[in-house]
């Protein structure tokens, strides 16, 4: 290995803690995403169909079931 | 004696045993000294836990023992703080508090009549009926019950809740997070209020006849590859098969279903010394565990505590009862539509709005908070609608925004940005835009701003402490355009914070959101 070529090991090393900090840190973003698809999935299930009522008293007492069961 | 009882805490021989302190015979709390103090000359400091400090001004007989109360290392009368009377650790209704395993006043089984005992081991047994019959799902009884059950034949004496948990099917965070929304949907069905902790746990309130209120916490456990994760914080190695077909035990004359296995989820839990009384025990959960659970599950609540703590101490007496001067400012353009206050805090704008005659609404997400406005709406007569709304959380956030959508109204959020993280600050806008794209409302903010040479960078803290940070106005304007609103007004200039007392620099904005069909 010439020595060009450790120095750009050396540099790939040292750049490493970083790397891992900012997978980490996309890792978590990912991780998150699990809520929100649980909430999307949520409210498709628990106020979208039944909106597809649209009738306004009906959409009312949707919503307020919906809010209280939250 | 080997310690000494202090106003800064209690100065002790280094040690890693646990002990328990008592206030004129009523337990309050447990530690372990090197675990829980600093280093001191003379020994080890370990201060008094903040739940703690406002009970301590006064005189009472601090007594400190081992777990078996066989050794005492202090016993004598005390003088502290600036009081006069007895110390006491109690509630409103005075029933005696002490400092539970995650740091919490909590009423313990020790200071609990058997008549409510049996309330509670009647209420813990049906929540385990409704889970199973409602929710769908088979929960066992776990954590201090367990353990006591066990170990001691009944409830542990400084225990002073119930947890129960359920072991999901599921094996991705999505499912079980939905699933928890139907569990606790099905249990407001049946009665039960609740509050949500996390994406897999929820807290039932379960009302007793003196007055006080015990929580059953709801855990979910799963399991994802090879791990086992059981909420609160735990994760590690534990097959189905410890904790499945049930076993039954007894605790106070009620049968509960149990892991099949107790000594090998008692070892997960406490670790292999579990037989061991340990009432200062603390949990030492795996870091990269608590990462995923966090990820996963947590996030929408984060401050809630701190602002609950807020809402209910003495510091929130220094907010002004009188409207602000941008309350003020903003109401003289409300015109007749209805003003909704997002983030309403002690409600001194929303009830001012109210007695100028307009339809207000109050949206907060501390329970604390809520609860003094609804105190003070009452007692002066007024009709704020008030209601919590979670902008962390999606589902919240839409619900509002869909109900909003349907009639015109303003926006109002004063010292709000400065509260929210970035989620739930991008939730804030999607509020706005559904709630005034369809209306022609108006969004009135005003926020501690970042001023280049007169005031710290973004995120610098201002009062109260840590709470609410300073905003860069540009990123505010920047957001509201992107998510489809128009800036009509901006300036920065001296102004005040959440106490009225001077803040160099504070934005105040007026925009809106013009409808799909305007011309923009």
């Amino acid at each position: 290995m010439s020595t060009h070529d450790v120095k750009h090991r050396l540099r790939q090393l040292r750049g490493l803690p970083e790397r891992v900090r900012a997978l980490e840190a996309e890792v978590q973003e990912n991780r998150q995403l699990n809520r929100r698809i649980a909430e999307l999935t949520d409210i498709v299930t628990e106020l979208l169909i039944p909106l597809e009522a649209r009738d306004r008293d009906k959409v009312a007492e949707i919503l307020e079931r919906y809010k209280q069961g939250l | 004696m080997t310690a000494v009882v202090s106003d800064d805490g209690l100065l002790l021989p280094a040690g890693s045993r646990p002990l328990l302190v008592e206030i004129d015979g009523h337990y309050v709390w447990s530690l372990t000294p090197v675990r829980d103090g600093r280093p001191q000359s003379g020994g080890v400091l370990v201060p008094w836990p903040g739940v703690l400090r406002p009970y301590l001004a006064g005189r009472g007989r601090v007594r400190i023992t081992d777990t078996t109360g066989a050794e005492v290392l202090y016993d004598d009368e005390v003088g502290l703080g600036d009081g006069e009377g007895r110390l006491a650790v109690v509630d409103k209704a005075g029933n005696r508090l002490s400092v539970d395993k995650v740091g919490h006043l909590a009423r313990s089984f020790a200071d609990t009549g058997e008549a409510i005992q049996e309330e509670i081991m009647a209420g813990t047994r049906r929540a385990i009926d409704d889970l199973r019959d409602h929710g769908g799902v088979d929960a066992y009884l776990n954590y201090g019950a367990l353990l006591g059950a066990i170990r001691e034949g009944g409830m542990l004496k400084h225990d002073s809740d119930t947890d129960l948990c359920y072991l999901s099917p599921h094996t991705s965070p999505a499912d079980i997070i939905t699933e928890s929304y139907r569990i606790s949907r099905a249990m407001r069905d049946r009665g039960w209020r609740l509050l949500r902790m996390s994406g897999g746990d929820i807290k039932l309130l379960l009302p007793l006849s003196d007055g006080r209120v015990c929580h059953i916490d709801v855990f979910v456990a799963f399991h994802i590859g090879d791990t086992f994760f059981q909420l609160g914080n735990r994760s590690g190695t534990l097959p189905r098969e410890a904790i499945v077909p049930f076993s039954t035990i007894e605790l106070h004359g009620h049968e509960f279903p149990a892991p099949r296995d107790p000594d090998a989820m008692l070892s997960f839990l406490y670790g292999p010394e579990w037989r061991t009384p340990d009432p200062s025990f603390r949990y030492a959960d795996p870091p990269a565990g608590v990462r995923r659970l966090d990820g996963w599950l947590r996030g929408f609540r984060a401050e809630m505590g701190s602002w609950t703590e807020f809402f209910n101490g003495a510091r929130v007496s220094a907010v002004p009862r009188k409207v602000s001067s941008f309350g003020r400012w903003a109401e003289s353009q409300f015109g007749d539509l209805p003003v909704v206050d997002v983030g309403a805090g002690t409600g001194r704008d929303a009830l001012w709005f109210s007695r100028r005659g307009h339809a207000v609404q109050a949206l907060d997400f501390s329970r604390g908070g809520l609860n003094l406005i609804r105190r003070r709406n009452r007692r002066s007569s007024l009709s704020v609608s008030v209601d919590q709304i979670i902008l962390g959380e999606l589902r919240s956030t839409l619900m509002h925004g869909t109900r909003l959508a349907r009639d015109p109204h303003h926006l109002y959020a004063r010292h709000l940005v400065g509260c929210l993280d970035e989620p739930a600050l991008d939730q804030f806008w999607l509020l706005a835009r559904m709630a005034l794209r369809p209306g022609g409302g108006r969004l009135f903010l005003e926020f501690s701003a970042v001023a280049d040479g007169v005031t710290a960078g973004s995120g610098a803290p201002v009062e109260p402490y840590g709470l609410v940070r300073r905003v860069d106005p540009a990123t505010i304007r920047e957001a509201i355009t992107r998510s489809g609103g128009v800036v009509e007004h901006l300036t920065v200039g001296p102004g005040e914070d959440m106490f009225d007392l001077p803040d160099p620099a504070v934005c105040r904005i007026r925009a809106h959101w013009p409808h799909p069909k305007e011309k923009r």
